[in-house]
């Protein structure tokens, strides 16, 4: 089962939207390109809302569109995946660009320690790995 | 008056911060910066742009290219009229911040490009001059 939604951010000069689809039990959000404030803000709303609703076991943040990474995205990023794991999910942010982690290493980012994949495939697959060890112990 | 404005941005809206993000982005996409020159110099905008919007309300980005002795790059100048940095070197000290930010954007900025300068005056604004040079490879 695949439910996919669009949200609309207040994006007057790109129109930029997130995607928020659901695939077995992990929520996959694709960040735009470039996202303004307040669609990083919904963004995190509605993932937090997303995550209790459909009682996912994980949220892979695809940002391998993201162009810019700054202070605040980075923030807020960091903020979710560590409410995330307090709701009892596990947070994999997957596909950064090279020239994207570079500045972002320059800037002093470090994304809360959350958990990080060269690509969605390989975040789903932490994913599963971590809900697995868990289960077992 | 600064000669060479190329272009110019207001900084009233918080989605203003993206249109300098586009502004600079294109413009040093045209100039031949590395993918990685790029993503810092508009990482770099968009960390000054928020700081106007954040701190002083409104302001204005302008950009010039440079060129003497043999080299070029290119200046970004944001300019704003607002309440000015009391201490600038706490302001430039990693995680200090007045808005419960991360307080990367002063020291990242730095960082991330070649040049910085700043000019603060409490209770009437503050300039921040920022140059990022070619390489030649
Ligand atoms: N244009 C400005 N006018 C007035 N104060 C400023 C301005 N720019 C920065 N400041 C002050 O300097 C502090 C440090 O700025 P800096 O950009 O490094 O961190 P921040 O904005 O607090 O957090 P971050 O940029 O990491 O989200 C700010 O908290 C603010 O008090
Ligand atoms: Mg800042």
């Amino acid at each position: 089962m695949i439910e996919q939604r669009h949200l609309k951010g207040r994006e007057p000069i790109t129109g930029e939207s997130i995607s928020v689809i659901k695939i077995r039990d992990v929520l996959l959000v694709a960040m735009p390109p470039d996202p303004d404030d307040t669609t990083i803000t919904i963004l995190q709303e509605k993932v937090l809302a997303a995550i209790e609703r459909y009682q996912v076991k994980g949220l892979v943040l695809d940002i391998s569109a993201v162009q810019t990474l700054d202070s605040f995205f980075a923030r807020v990023v960091a903020e979710t995946a560590q409410m995330v794991v307090l709701m009892g999910a596990q947070t994999v942010i997957a596909g950064m660009q090279p020239s994207v982690a570079i500045t972002a290493t320059q800037l002093g980012l470090t994304l809360g320690g959350a958990l990080t994949a060269l690509n969605v495939d390989l975040a789903l697959e932490i994913v599963s790995d971590a809900f697995q060890r868990r289960q077992r112990s | 008056m600064i000669d060479g404005i190329r272009e110019e941005v207001a900084i009233i809206d918080e989605s203003d911060i993206i249109l300098v993000r586009k502004t600079v982005r294109e413009a040093a996409t045209k100039f031949n910066y590395s993918l990685t020159d790029v993503t810092r110099i508009v990482t770099a905008a968009s960390e000054l742009a928020r700081n106007i919007f954040l701190y002083a309300g409104s302001g204005v980005m302008r950009w010039r290219l440079l060129e003497g002795n043999g080299a070029k790059g290119m200046e970004l100048i944001f300019e704003d009229r607002g309440p000015g940095i009391t201490d600038l070197e706490q302001a430039f000290q990693e995680g200090y911040s007045t808005s419960g930010g991360l307080g990367l954007g002063l020291p990242g900025t730095q960082r991330l490009m070649d040049e910085m300068e700043i000019d603060t005056r409490v209770g009437v604004g503050t300039t921040v001059v920022v140059r990022k040079w070619q390489r030649r490879y």
